[in-house]
This record gives structure tokens, C-alpha cells and sequence, in this order.
């Protein structure tokens, strides 16, 4: 007998299908089914996963899951968790958890006042190289840290139109890839940003005229003093290996951390396929999320990943577009910091 | 043609080798101290000359490889005598003497070539060759990294002096500053972060700059002198709407020995190495000596080694202010 029940809000994101075997691995979760704005995609996503279709939010949540897993498009996650709040669920929401930092802290607020978590869907705090290289850095071995030199770069997802558009992703490259590494750089340092700058551009993929930067560098001030760059383009073209990477290259006062968190994968080469392809040895992070999430809920804590983590880093995804808009850098602690 | 080297250091040797391979030949050697002076002309069996004045009645081309901060006074001497300059990089320590010597030059009519050597390193060459022909569509992101330990760690060598050498931006950085615009065109603002600029006595040095290309691409520029000894790694990555190049760090080495190296083995000073049949120091007096003798057009102009070193004193400044900083507004005495 299930001791969990996590329904699925929105098969919109492409981690969706990702969460829902996380969730099968584990014996004490059933999943109710899933619900989707979109009722074609929510029906050939549950037909093809073997869910249970429900034909509206409120429908699934009146079946009283425990939990849910919001995969909803980025300037969706609001109304999704406002509307699982109230129905007593707790929350795991893809990231970034909000477009702005205002939605964000709101949506931290009513999660608070229902008694429930809202946990940011973070997973490269579960990637075991990114773990060693935490405890390497905590140690205290390299001495202080200089700066960081960061990449989460990856190919568009093109077979997913909405990332391009700015009325659901609440922008691009920098929106959907500065926050994995912003809050592994602030769990990193256990420091908080205080000044953000980006850079951003539309030339990569121009053939899909995208309303959104399609390339972006952001650099960020840490309050410790150690800065840090964080390319977020979206630069690898289709016939690339891999969909994309997360690297950091830490320089300190006594030596150089690197760090490829998925370089645990060997090189493929098939007849018939265009080029060689990486194929992943390495351990899953997307079940070590999933597994801390059900875990908290069974121990009754609070998970890793807090829902402050949550608003920082939508926080400082939002002062990037801000930045590439006006070309300035923006001193943003107290605006992240604000209740 | 015959060639005088001012300076006897590390890049003075490095350049007396790279002449040995042309037609041309280093006719006189004057630094200020006496011994390396001598043991550098002896090498290359060339006049040690007592004054810069000797060595420029000696020579038809005056090769700098003093201090960066010498620069523009030996190469405005140098100039006035009608000699034609190749100046190692940077062109100069401010901004006003790099235009100072490149009018100079100009009145002068002679040639004003600076040694942006990275210009001909093979890979660096290939990718800019690749670029133009439109291999990889127009430019989006350029990544460019370059770093060593600290040269001269510990000692009071002229390059840990800020004042004289610029520093790792000056001197190391300047490379990928020249080889992004070489690439992606002029830079219209620069936002850069770096240890020394808060703490000026930091054992180590690292930064990152972002560059705001005017045709719109980004540049990101790494420089460290901070790796432990004796690690030198340089990396390239372009990314355009065609494509994407990718030169990553230690991929520029098919032969690796990696030896333990402290205290009095250590290095004061490295330069990156792959074996090749032709070194790139060779290549570019190769060129030198084309443009020179054979009136061959300069890889690099001086406009262009002037745009090189305004992006890097910008950096510089947005490091300071903390700001972006747009390098045309520069005031010449910025440094």
C-alpha cells in the first residue's frame, strides 16, 4: 500500500516524464494520474506513461494527493502552486521556481500559510561529482576562493516551442539556465549574491526569429567577495554529443577545482548516426532529488532545498534580463532579500 | 636586416631564437644590466651595446622586449631614428603613449608591428580561419582562456609590479582582448571582475571580463595567475548561428609529462608549448620579416594592437568601478 500519493501538475516541461520514473522507483509512492491545461498534450503524455488523465487541476487535486510535481511552463508554476497549496499538497516545482523575484516570494508566502513545502527542482545538488566538489570546497584545502569560471550550456529544446516565448518562459537562455548553477554557486560558498550582470543575445537559432536571448553570460558578486561567470547559452548545436553540460572551474588562493558533472559518460559511435554520441554512466541525480523530496515529506522536514533557495535564484535570474536589458550591473541583495 | 633586441629576458630570448630561423639577423643586443645583456649577444653572437643609442645606429628594425612600461620611451626614440618597431605585447602601459607611438610611427613612416603572437598559433589561426570563411555562421559567444601560476612568484621582477607591468590584464589577457576582436570586430563595453583590483597584494591573480562586441556578439575572457606550478592551460570556444567550435582546455596537448616542480626547479615564467614543426614565435618573425622586407600586410595593425590595449585598461577600470566601462571613452592617462 502506497504511503505517498504525488500527482503530476502539467507534462509541459521535458523533465516531466524524468520526475514521474523517479517517482516509480520508489515503493511507497503512487501517482494519482496527471492533469494539463493543454488536453492533448496531457493525454498523450498520461497515455504514453500509463497515467490516469484528469481533465482539470482541480479535478486531480480534489483527490487529495499528497504531493504533486508541477511541470507547467515557467510563468505557470504560480497559479499551479497557489492552487496545490490550497488543496494541502505539498510541492516539488521545476525550476525556475518563478520568472521574478516578486512571484517567487509570493508564491513562498501562500506555501508557508498552507503548511507546505515548496521545494525548487534543483537536482544537480544530488549529482555526486557536484557533491565531491561541495565537501573538496568545504574542506578547506584550495583556501579562499578567487572566482569561478561556470557553464550550464546546452541545444535548444526546440521540440518544446514554449521556451522561446517570453509570455510562458519569462525569457530565454538566461531564465532557463542561470538558476542550476546560481544556486550551486551560493550552496558552494554558502554565500548570497550581491550584484548581478549579463550579457545576452539573439543570434544563435536567429532561423526561429526567438523573442527571447538565445545566448547569455552572466557574471555575478558573491557578499564573500568571489565572483563568478555563468554561461547559460543555448550553444550547442543539434548534431552535438550531448544535450548540454554543467562545468565549474573554481580558482583559489591555493589551487584549481574543475568540475564536469557529466563527464561520466563514454563516446558512442553507431553506423547510421550522424556523429558520435555520449551515452551516461554516471548516477542520477534526478532520483536523488525525487528521493529527497518523498523522504522529507515521510520524515516530516524540511527538504535540502528550501523555498528561499527557490527565490534567490529566480531572483537572480530576473536581475540577469534586467541586466542585459539596461546594460547595467544591478545591486539586487536587498530586492532578494525583501520578505 | 639586421635586428636590435632591446631588453635581455625571458621574451628577449624568446625572440633572439624566433630570428634565428629568418633571413634576419640580430645585430645588436642593450638592456640596462650588463651581464644578461652580454650573455644574450654572446648567444646570438651580436654586439652588447652599452645604449639604446648604440643599438639603434646598429640596426634597420628595433625589437622591444623591455617592460611594458618602457615601451613607448624606447619605441618613440626608436621611431624618431627612423627604425621600424616590433614591440612586444602590450603596446604600451597607457593608453596615451600607445597613441603617442603609433602617430609617431605614422610621421615617422615606419612600420609599428606588435607581437600579438597568439595571431599564430595553429589553433587560434584555424578557428579565425574557420570564422572567416563562415564556418560557424555570424558570432554569438566567444569563450577564451588563458592561464599560468603567478610568473615570478616572490621575486620584484618588473611583470609583479602593477604599476610597470598592468598586471595579469595587461600582460596575459591582452592576448584573447586582441584575438576576440580579431574575431567578433570592436568592443563597446567591457564589465570585468579580478582579485588584485580589491586586494593589490593577493598571492594570486584571476578575472573575468565580459565583452559587449558591437556587431553583437559577447566575449567571455579568463585570465588566471593563480594555478599551482606548473600548470598553463589556454582554451577557445565559438559559438555562432552556424555552428560551434570547440578548443577545450589540455586538448591542445597530445603529449603530456606531468613532474613534481618546487622551490628551485620551479619555473619563474612559462609559455604555453605544442609540439609543432614550427614554433609560433617562428611564424610571426617569419612575418615580421615578410612585412618588412617583402611588403607583406601586418596581421596585426597597430590600430588594432591599440584597440587591444584599450579594451584591457577598460577592464582594468570596470574591475576598479566596478561598472561597465566603454573603452572609447577612455581618458588617455587611464591605466
Amino acid at each position: 500500500m502506497a504511503r505517498l500519493r504525488v500527482a503530476l501538475l502539467s507534462s509541459a516541461h521535458v523533465h516531466a516524464a524524468g520526475w514521474l520514473a523517479g517517482l516509480r522507483q520508489r515503493a511507497e509512492v503512487a501517482v494519482p494520474g496527471v492533469a494539463d491545461e493543454d488536453e492533448a498534450r496531457g493525454r498523450a503524455f498520461a497515455t504514453e506513461h500509463g497515467l490516469t488523465w484528469f481533465d482539470s487541476y482541480e479535478a486531480l487535486l480534489a483527490e487529495a494527493p499528497d504531493a504533486v510535481v508541477i511541470n507547467s511552463e515557467n510563468t505557470r508554476h504560480g497559479e499551479l502552486v497557489e492552487l496545490a497549496a490550497g488543496a494541502g499538497a505539498h510541492i516539488l516545482c521545476e525550476k525556475p521556481l518563478a520568472t521574478t523575484a516578486a512571484e517567487a516570494r509570493r508564491m513562498l508566502r501562500c506555501c508557508e500559510a498552507a503548511g507546505v513545502m515548496l521545494m525548487t527542482a534543483f537536482p544537480m545538488r544530488f549529482s555526486p561529482p557536484v557533491i565531491a566538489a561541495r565537501e573538496a570546497l568545504r574542506a578547506g584545502n584550495l583556501g579562499r576562493v578567487y572566482g569561478c569560471n561556470a557553464a550550464n550550456q546546452g541545444q535548444l529544446p526546440a521540440q518544446v516551442p514554449w521556451f522561446i516565448d517570453p509570455q510562458l518562459a519569462g525569457g530565454g537562455a538566461l531564465m532557463d539556465h542561470v538558476v542550476h548553477v546560481a544556486d550551486l554557486l551560493r550552496w558552494f560558498f554558502g554565500s548570497e549574491v550581491r550584484e548581478v550582470y549579463a550579457l545576452g543575445n539573439r543570434i544563435l537559432h536567429q532561423e526561429l526569429e526567438p523573442q527571447v536571448e538565445t545566448g547569455g553570460v552572466v557574471l555575478l558578486d558573491f557578499e564573500d567577495g568571489s565572483f563568478a561567470s555563468i554561461d547559460c547559452s543555448w550553444s550547442r548545436p543539434p548534431q552535438y554529443p550531448t544535450w548540454g553540460n554543467v562545468k565549474l572551474e573554481i580558482v583559489a588562493e591555493r589551487g584549481l577545482l574543475t568540475l564536469d558533472a557529466f563527464r561520466q559518460a563514454s563516446t558512442v559511435y553507431r553506423r547510421g548516426t550522424p556523429g558520435p554520441q555520449l551515452a551516461y554512466w554516471g548516477s542520477d541525480a534526478n532520483q536523488g532529488l525525487i528521493d529527497e523530496f518523498v523522504n522529507a515529506i515521510l520524515e516530516g522536514r524540511s527538504p535540502a532545498i528550501s523555498g528561499h533557495d527557490g527565490v534567490q535564484a529566480s531572483a537572480i535570474a530576473e536581475a540577469a534580463l534586467q541586466s542585459a536589458r539596461s546594460g547595467e550591473a544591478l545591486r539586487h541583495q536587498n530586492e532578494m532579500d525583501a520578505p | 636586416m639586421r635586428v636590435g633586441i632591446v631588453g635581455a629576458g625571458f621574451m628577449a630570448e624568446t625572440h633572439a631564437r624566433a630570428w634565428a630561423a629568418t633571413p634576419a639577423r640580430v645585430a645588436a643586443v642593450y638592456a640596462p644590466r650588463e651581464a644578461p645583456t652580454r650573455e644574450l649577444a654572446q648567444q646570438v653572437d651580436a654586439t652588447a651595446c652599452k645604449s639604446l643609442e648604440a643599438l639603434i645606429d646598429q640596426v634597420d628594425v628595433v625589437d622591444i622586449c623591455a617592460p611594458t612600461d618602457l615601451h613607448a620611451a624606447i619605441g618613440l626614440q626608436a621611431a624618431a631614428a627612423s627604425r621600424h618597431l616590433l614591440v612586444e605585447k602590450p603596446l604600451a602601459r597607457k593608453l596615451h603613449e600607445g597613441e603617442k607611438l603609433l602617430q609617431a610611427c605614422q610621421q615617422a613612416g615606419v612600420q609599428l608591428l606588435v607581437g600579438h603572437v597568439l595571431r599564430f598559433f595553429p589553433e587560434y589561426a584555424a578557428a579565425q580561419a574557420a570564422v572567416a570563411r563562415g564556418d560557424v555562421g555570424e558570432l554569438a559567444v566567444l569563450r577564451l582562456t588563458r592561464g599560468s601560476f603567478q610568473p615570478w612568484a616572490g621575486s620584484s621582477h618588473w611583470l609583479t609590479d602593477d604599476g610597470r607591468s598592468g598586471g595579469l590584464i595587461l600582460d596575459l589577457m591582452i592576448h584573447d582582448f586582441d584575438y576576440a576582436q580579431w574575431l567578433a570586430g570592436p568592443v563597446d563595453s567591457v564589465y570585468a571582475r579580478s582579485v588584485r583590483s580589491r586586494e593589490p597584494d593577493s598571492a594570486g591573480d584571476y578575472c573575468l571580463a565580459l565583452l559587449q562586441h558591437r556587431g553583437g556578439a559577447i566575449s567571455h575572457i579568463e585570465g588566471a595567475w593563480a594555478y599551482p606550478q606548473p600548470l598553463f592551460r589556454t582554451a577557445l570556444e565559438i559559438a555562432g548561428s552556424e555552428g560551434l567550435i570547440e578548443q577545450p582546455v589540455d586538448s591542445t596537448a597530445p603529449l603530456s609529462i606531468q613532474l613534481a616542480q618546487q622551490g628551485a626547479a620551479a619555473a619563474d615564467i612559462v609559455a604555453p608549448t605544442s609540439p609543432l614543426a614550427e614554433d609560433p614565435f617562428v611564424s610571426q618573425m617569419r612575418h615580421v620579416y615578410a612585412v618588412l622586407m617583402e611588403g607583406a600586410l601586418p596581421l596585426c595593425s597597430a590600430t588594432e594592437a591599440l584597440a587591444a590595449l584599450r579594451v584591457a585598461l577598460a577592464a582594468r577600470e570596470s574591475a576598479r568601478s566596478g561598472r561597465p566601462v566603454r573603452p572609447d571613452n577612455l581618458e588617455g592617462r587611464q591605466g
